[in-house]
């Protein structure tokens, strides 16, 4: 590249992109979706312009009790397959004036829980193999169920690719790094855009029949009957309104109570790392006074010293643990945290507004 | 939006052998919000001299085959010129291959052109797309116009096709279009999204961001205020006797207002409380679990900083100790929260 092209600073989701996208995650819930996205990057902005869903290999039954690939849609982004069938969809893309450039992927979530491995090498593999402004959706299909639509932008930030490739997540490589859990990823905001014709479409549907409504019902089966009365058009989504708190706090609890798990487990690896580290310590500090002892005599009975290094051969330190696990695990906490503080900020809202309106009384004193 | 109400005939067959002929039992199209606007995007996407352009609808039949759900569709090229049309079937096929490997669920149920006029190439296409082999048959092939004429409404038709002709020769090269009622539907997963997209449809530069829980809240209430106020002024005006009264509106309002619950007090009181209080305990708790967590974290990194020249094991083992015991404690907390939860 000859000029260095501004950073990415944002993503322009194109109206049939955020359908499509639904479409696919929805009809796969609550297992994993994946897909390719192409737009084009204009001025630090990329614009997503349309996409397409990646098949997912079916695991033939026998292999059913294989743990190789538990979810093979998770990891089907890198898969091999599937480079050629996103670069021959791309290519048929080109054909029909479609915006030929894959600018990433896509993937369903089920309450946040996306900041996985998975996630991690898809994304990374995105921006080391294929294009360095590449960015991975992620549609949230339960927290969009609720009212709002969640979709999300994230590319991995310089400083996290430069430790992921090579495997710097020792305690003393994070300290000498400085990489904290926030800067594993860079999250870009989302903005939607529709095409004229979308829009013009849209207006179209909500005002379905606007000379009619002078007309006043004869009856109320007619009034029931009328278009009015069927919640077809695109107008207002009350699902935001309804007061179903506790299914979400639930699976709330139940997921950070993984984290939790996945985080005494990861302690519980590096203590054990420790132990094991601290004993081998202890025998090779033995083994070196051992041999100093032996070198003393010798040195008094004029006999050639023994090499003192050669522990390093006779001992091997166990390998530190990644904490790259812990790392992404804290992250994951963090978005919870944040999703439940988004949501108790609306519920509580709402609960002290029906309690206004069922007790007026206690509101006026 | 289908205000046109449809009457089937059935008529009588072309002269095509029996048995060939696609059925043209009546059916029901329904049509989801993504195919739409896959076509109103190829729409655009065309070469500036084209007119229109076509491409292929894919999706799912019921079972007896009197409804067709437009799922998805993908665009085709072709070219018309005064006394021919080509069709890129090549690349038709390859492109329904690839659809159908990402979703083996999904057929080809039709194709779709982006003006709503209906010419003998139409017929052509439309012979194409019901025929056997690679076509739809046995069932009917739906053909879809939108038209995206500018400066017009966009007008959306669906039809199927009859045989018609008097030979074998003209039969292939015609066919008469038979308009099929159409609906667009959508599902609950659908409608979030679409929402928002709906919320940039009166922006300047057509786009809207992404809002959070509490704004579209914030957006929800309004609408709902603003309804009433509408309601409101509407039964004042009645009541003013300015505008006709009406009976079936009287009762509609009143059967709405029916639905309002009734509760006593004191189990308001006490549902509220319970629920606020499970609410902002799990709040609390996720907070409280990060915070641990991240300083469980900074902990097990950071130790430099605390002992100055000593190596990297000698601090970091009592800081995983405290960070054990940070962990048991989170561990056990939403758990009890749980258990409150449970009895809520």
């Amino acid at each position: 590249m000859a000029e260095i092209p501004a950073p990415l600073a944002a993503v322009q989701v194109e109206a049939l992109v955020v359908m499509k996208i639904i479409k696919h995650c929805s009809q796969t819930f609550p297992s994993t979706a994946t897909g390719g996205i192409v737009g084009m990057d204009v001025d630090g902005t990329l614009e997503i312009t349309n996409t397409f869903p990646f098949p997912v290999v079916e695991v033939p039954a026998e292999s059913h009790f294989d743990n190789a690939a538990p979810n093979p849609a998770a990891a089907a982004p890198r898969a091999k397959a599937n480079a050629a069938y996103s670069a021959e969809m791309i290519r048929m893309l080109r054909e029909v004036n479609t915006d030929a450039n894959s600018v990433g992927w896509y993937t369903s979530a089920n309450m946040g829980n996306f900041v996985n491995m998975n996630v991690i090498e898809n994304q990374f593999y995105y921006q080391s193999q294929l294009n360095e402004r590449t960015v991975a959706l992620v549609h949230d299909v339960s927290r969009s169920s609720q009212g709002s639509l969640s979709l999300r932008a994230f590319r991995l930030s310089s400083k996290f690719m430069a430790a992921f490739k090579e495997n710097k997540f020792t305690s003393e490589d994070l300290q000498k790094s400085n990489l904290r859990h926030p800067d594993i990823f860079e999250e870009l905001p989302v903005k939607l855009h529709n095409s004229h014709l979308i829009t013009s479409f849209i207006h179209q549907l909500q005002c379905p029949t606007s000379t009619a409504s002078t007309e006043l019902p004869p009856s109320l089966a007619a009034l029931e009957s009328s278009p009015f009365a069927k919640t077809s058009t695109l107008t207002p989504n009350f699902d935001n309104l309804s007061l179903s708190i506790d299914p979400f706090l639930e699976k709330n609890c139940d997921l950070l109570l993984d984290s939790i798990e996945t985080h005494n487990t990861e302690v519980n690896n590096y203590q054990y790392y420790q132990r094991v580290l601290g004993r081998e310590q202890q025998k090779i500090n033995a083994w070196k006074q051992k041999r100093a002892q032996e070198n003393a005599s010798r040195a008094t009975l004029n006999q050639p010293l023994l090499p003192e290094d050669e522990w390093q051969r006779l001992f091997k330190l166990p390998a530190e643990p990644s904490r790259l696990e812990s790392m992404l695990n804290t992250r994951q906490v963090d978005q919870y945290a944040r999703q439940v503080d988004s949501f108790v900020s609306s519920s509580t809202g709402k609960m002290f507004a029906i309690k206004g309106n069922l007790l007026p009384n206690e509101t006026s004193n | 939006m289908a205000e046109d109400s449809f009457l089937h005939l059935a008529r009588p067959l072309g002269p095509v052998s029996v048995g060939t002929a696609p059925t043209t039992a009546p059916l029901n199209v329904v049509i989801q919000p993504q195919a739409i606007f896959s076509v109103l995007d190829h729409s655009l996407r065309r070469n500036v001299d084209q007119e229109r352009v076509i491409g292929t609808l894919l999706g799912t039949r019921s079972e007896d085959g009197s409804e067709v759900e437009v799922r998805s569709a993908f665009a085709v090229g072709h070219s018309e010129a005064e006394d021919q049309v080509e069709v890129d079937m090549e690349y038709h096929k390859q492109m329904l291959a690839l659809h159908l490997k990402a979703n083996p669920r999904e057929v080809l149920v039709g194709w779709y052109a982006t003006a709503s006029e209906l010419n003998t190439f139409s017929a052509l296409i439309q012979n194409f797309y019901s025929g056997q082999g690679d076509g739809t048959w046995p069932h009917p092939a739906v053909h879809l116009t939108v038209s995206t004429e500018a400066g017009k409404d966009l007008e959306t038709r669906a039809y199927i096709s009859a045989p018609v002709g008097v030979t074998a020769e003209r039969a292939a090269d015609s066919a008469a279009f038979i308009p099929v009622p159409y609906e667009l539907r959508y599902g609950e997963a659908d409608k979030s999204g679409l929402e928002s997209i709906a919320n940039a449809k009166d922006a300047e530069d057509r786009s809207a961001s992404v809002t959070s829980d509490i704004e579209s809240l914030e957006r929800a209430i309004e609408e709902v205020l603003s309804m009433v106020d509408r309601v409101s002024r509407y039964v004042e005006s009645v009541i003013d006797e300015e505008t006709p009264a009406s009976t079936a509106m009287g009762q509609f309002l009143l059967n709405a207002l029916a639905l309002a619950p009734k509760v006593e007090p004191a189990d308001i009181e006490r549902d509220f409380n319970n629920h606020i209080q499970d609410v902002l305990v799990v709040s609390y708790l996720a907070n409280t679990v990060r915070t641990q967590m991240e300083l469980s974290t900074r902990l097990a990194t950071a130790q430099l900083t605390l002992g100055s020249g000593v190596g990297a094991e000698g601090p970091s083992t009592g800081d995983n100790q405290r960070n054990q015991r940070g962990g048991k404690n989170q561990g056990g907390r939403p758990r009890q929260d749980r258990t409150e939860e449970a009895r809520a």
